[in-house]
């Protein structure tokens, strides 16, 4: 077995070799000696909570960042740092998490951008661009016009387009950062089909996820990091999916879900007929003491809207919000942190955390007032305040006055959790609370809301992962064109056939949902 | 409750190389300036004597306020572009009060204060409440209060003023002139403020991330106003202050202050895009600034060559603060 694995080796030059990789930013190791190699024709899922290193690795290995120490190879010759237009001449090609698409350029424009063809007078030959484009686009199984705007497209398909961009340049090691996290279900369907395609076309593909589903749809070996250091390397078939979760959490993870204690009797948050905007259904609810109330639906079905005109970020057209009995003045955060109204937004980046401040300033804003006297901020107060908070969610950073945007996301999102939490919360609202968090921080994340709730928090919970919605919740509502369109109890939401209930609910349909047709 | 993730690490050891170097890195502003003080106190024998030293500073003064004013708006993510001529406004405003309402320091004061809050919050309404931008409503203030100016003194500097007019610039405490004084307190109050208060943290952060901000209780609008409002305020007391140091009001005064304030700004570190810089850097990017101009003269060096030196300086500082940036985050 092992003779034959050495000839492998000989014989097959690997597409991307990275060895011995080493990188602290600020003094903190990041990663610790990485050393792994990908062969033409295959895909690798990198896996790892966040904060193990594995977007560092990406932009190493495709030139982004200049390793401390250690170099990659790409068959066979040295990739230089800080040069992209190198890591595309021999080949590497990356597709970021946030898109580097020009959002107001049209689909042709941008897959030609920086090779654009011209004709003998040197002028822009769109024609044959846009017939190229066609071509391109019709290999990839899409039917859009290559003279759309770019914004006009769904995150699938622009993403999509990512990839033919990288892929028609000749690209031969394809990084996808995350390439799931922001599109729909059946569009993860369309770029399973896309990357085996272009597996077989030889290209080597090495992919970041969170998703069990994902490694074992597309993946044809698992690499796992944990704290910056390679711990699993394997082959999908050798692996177990319970192996790979312990591989990146360094321990067994024995329950994602903690116990669902009984919601209380007094009524914390009223919602009384809330109109979220013009011509949606108005919205009225009640949530209780200790109880956690999960908002399901589709995208864009209005749960963030909802969540918003509750706390005051949106000013909804009527209706009232009262919390512990005094109703809260409309479209005015600061009456509603007042009134002990907390929330933790969908978009963790743009209206989370201000990623230029430290972690002790994010969370002395919403309790500014309880750290200031005659408006001069006490030093020692709020660093004992906050830090005790912090340590309690367990939050991993170089000291309180690091700055956000060192932070990995899942430390992030403990941040924006726990600046709340240095006051009293009578109600809490969740948005997407796990988005962009990692398996041992989300079960971190489960176990603080059901603490939070059963010290007897009223918490809403706007969730598009199911088993969150049908874990923690004492009761869920259905949303559809911003209004809500059903309700479930506990005992509906434990009878097995719940999910085919919720998709009907929320799709507005009465059939049965569409299988997703993975090639 | 089931502990998932192990406790939080120890706060990482550095070995003393790093820290030196990152100290290096994060204070290159202080070096550039040490390096631009070393050289000139080598060419010229009068650089760096009191007197010298002293008439940086009163050269740096009126530049002073308005760089701090400026800092607070950068830092929003805002430019204003309007505080040279405000001082202009400001500067005619006291310079026809003081020639019609008789000797009494206390009036062109208060018409300087008043002329320069006005403009100010006509800025910071236009900016705050109807969401134009920054860059847009400045422009359009520094030509309306540059018209102002020169309609005040029909078109003419205003002169024969009563001698109490020079007492704002020539007044001496603790052997420094009253600009002077006025300049370092402003620099530390300011510096106070940003790094202790509710308000220099709020500023902070409607520049980092604006929505972030509001929902965590920020009134966004009020800030963005304050800072406007506050910048006006000290241009108008720096154009008074111009404007006492020759006993005239003169309407083309201050033309172009806005382009010096904004570079000290820029050399002190902070980000055009809000939420990174501080006072004390501005103050450094101040200090170097009308060091190159001090110097630069002391070597005789021709007053258009001073330009385009100070032009190349300005630039390749704030190209090696870049670079010390990229490769401190790193």
């Amino acid at each position: 077995m092992s003779t034959v694995q050495t000839d492998d080796r000989t014989t097959v030059v690997p597409m991307l070799d990275c060895s011995g990789i080493t990188m602290s930013f600020g003094g903190i190791p990041v990663l610790k000696g990485i050393t792994f190699s990908l062969e033409p024709g295959t895909v690798t899922a990198l896996a790892g909570e966040n904060g193990a290193g594995k977007s560092t690795l990406m932009k190493i290995a495709s030139g982004q960042y200049r390793p401390d120490s250690g170099q990659v190879q790409v068959r066979g010759q040295h990739l230089p740092s800080g040069n992209t237009q190198a890591a595309y001449a021999l080949g590497v090609a990356i597709v970021p998490q946030e898109l580097a698409s020009i959002p107001e350029m049209m689909v042709y424009e941008n897959l030609f951008i920086g090779r654009e063809l011209k004709n003998r007078f040197g002028v822009l030959d769109r024609a044959a661009m846009i017939e190229a484009a066609k071509g391109y686009l019709k290999e990839f199984g899409l039917d859009t016009d290559p003279k759309t705007r770019m914004k006009a497209l769904p995150v699938g398909v622009r993403q999509i387009i990512e990839i033919i961009k990288a892929t028609h340049r000749g690209a031969r090691v394809l990084l996808l950062d995350e390439p799931t996290s922001a599109i729909a279900a059946r569009e993860v369907a369309r770029l399973v089909g896309i990357v085996r395609s272009l597996r077989d076309q030889g290209v080597a593909i090495l992919f970041t996820t969170h998703k069990m589903e994902e490694i074992r749809a597309m993946a044809d070996r698992v690499v796992v990091l944990r704290d910056g250091k390679l711990v699993s390397d394997t082959p999908l078939a050798d692996i177990t999916d319970d192996g790979i979760v312990t591989a990146m959490i360094g321990r067994e993870l024995d329950q994602l879900f903690p116990e669902r204690p009984d919601a209380g009797t007094d009524t914390v948050l009223e919602v009384d007929n809330l109109v979220i905007a013009a011509g949606a259904e108005p919205v009225s609810f009640t949530v209780k003491r200790g109880e956690i109330l999960g908002l399901a639906g589709l995208v864009g079905a209005g749960r963030t809207e909802l969540l918003e005109c509750i706390y005051g970020i949106r000013k909804p057209v009527s209706g009232t919000v009262t919390v512990s009995g005094t109703t809260l003045k409309p479209g005015a955060p600061l009456s509603s942190i007042a009134r002990n109204l907390a929330i933790v937004p969908e978009d963790r980046k743009g209206a989370g955390a201000v990623l230029s401040l430290s972690v002790l300033d994010n969370a002395t804003l919403p309790r500014i007032a309880a750290f200031s006297k005659f408006g001069i901020l006490s030093g020692r107060k709020r660093r004992e305040a906050i830090g005790t908070v912090m340590k309690s969610m367990r939050l991993k950073s170089n000291g309180l006055d690091q700055h956000l945007d060192h932070l990995s996301g899942g430390n992030q999102q403990k941040v924006v959790f726990g600046r709340w939490l240095t006051g009293e919360v009578d109600a809490l609202l969740l948005d997407e609370p796990t988005r962009g968090v990692d398996i041992g921080a989300r079960s971190e994340i489960y176990r603080i809301i059901t603490e939070l709730s059963s010290a007897g928090m009223a918490v809403v919970m706007a969730s598009s992962d199911m088993p969150e919605i049908l874990s923690l919740s004492h009761r869920a509502f259905v949303m559809r064109e911003l209004s809500v369109v059903g309700e479930l109890d506990r005992a509906q939401l434990d009878s097995p056939t719940v999910q085919d209930s919720i998709f009907r609910l929320a799709s507005g349909q009465n059939a049965a949902p569409v299988k997703d047709t993975t090639p | 409750m089931n502990t998932i993730i192990e406790a939080v690490p120890a706060l990482q050891r550095r070995d003393l190389k790093e820290i030196a170097s990152g100290f290096l890195i994060r204070h290159i502003m202080v070096v550039v300036m040490l390096l631009i003080v070393a050289f000139f106190a080598y060419r010229s024998a009068r650089f760096a004597t009191p007197d010298n030293l002293t008439n940086i500073l009163i050269a740096a003064a009126p530049f002073a306020l308005i760089a701090l004013g400026q800092t607070l708006v950068i830092l929003t993510g805002g430019i204003d572009l309007s505080v040279g001529s405000v001082m202009a406004a400001s500067a005619m405003a006291a310079a026809w009060t003081a020639k019609n309402a008789g000797d009494n320091p206390m009036l062109p004061l208060l018409a300087a204060v008043v002329t320069g809050l006005l403009a100010g919050s006509i800025n910071g309404l236009i900016v705050s409440k109807f969401e134009v931008p920054p860059f847009i409503t400045t422009l359009g203030m520094l030509t309306l209060a540059s018209g102002i100016a020169y309609v005040i003194g029909n078109g003419a500097p205003i002169s024969g003023l009563p001698a109490s007019f020079g007492s704002y610039a020539n007044t001496q405490i603790l052997g420094l002139t009253l600009p002077v004084v006025l300049m370092i307190v402003a620099i530390l109050v300011l510096a106070f403020v940003m790094k202790r208060t509710n308000y220099g943290l709020r500023v902070y952060a409607i520049g980092g991330n604006r929505l972030a901000a509001e929902i965590a209780g920020v009134r966004s609008r009020n800030i963005l106003f304050s800072v406007y409002a506050i910048s006006g305020v000290l241009a108008g007391l720096s154009g008074l202050m111009l404007a006492s140091r020759v006993i005239t009001g003169a309407p083309n005064l201050g033309q172009g202050y806005e382009l010096d304030a904004i570079a000290a700004v820029v050399i002190g570190g902070a980000s055009l895009m809000g939420g990174r810089g501080t006072v004390w850097g501005t103050a450094i990017g101040l200090l170097l600034i009308q060091t190159i101009n001090n110097g630069l003269d002391l070597l005789l060096v021709p007053a258009y060559w001073q330009n385009v030196i100070k032009g190349v300086i300005i630039v390749a500082a704030v190209g090696v603060d870049v670079w010390a940036a990229r490769r401190g985050s790193r």
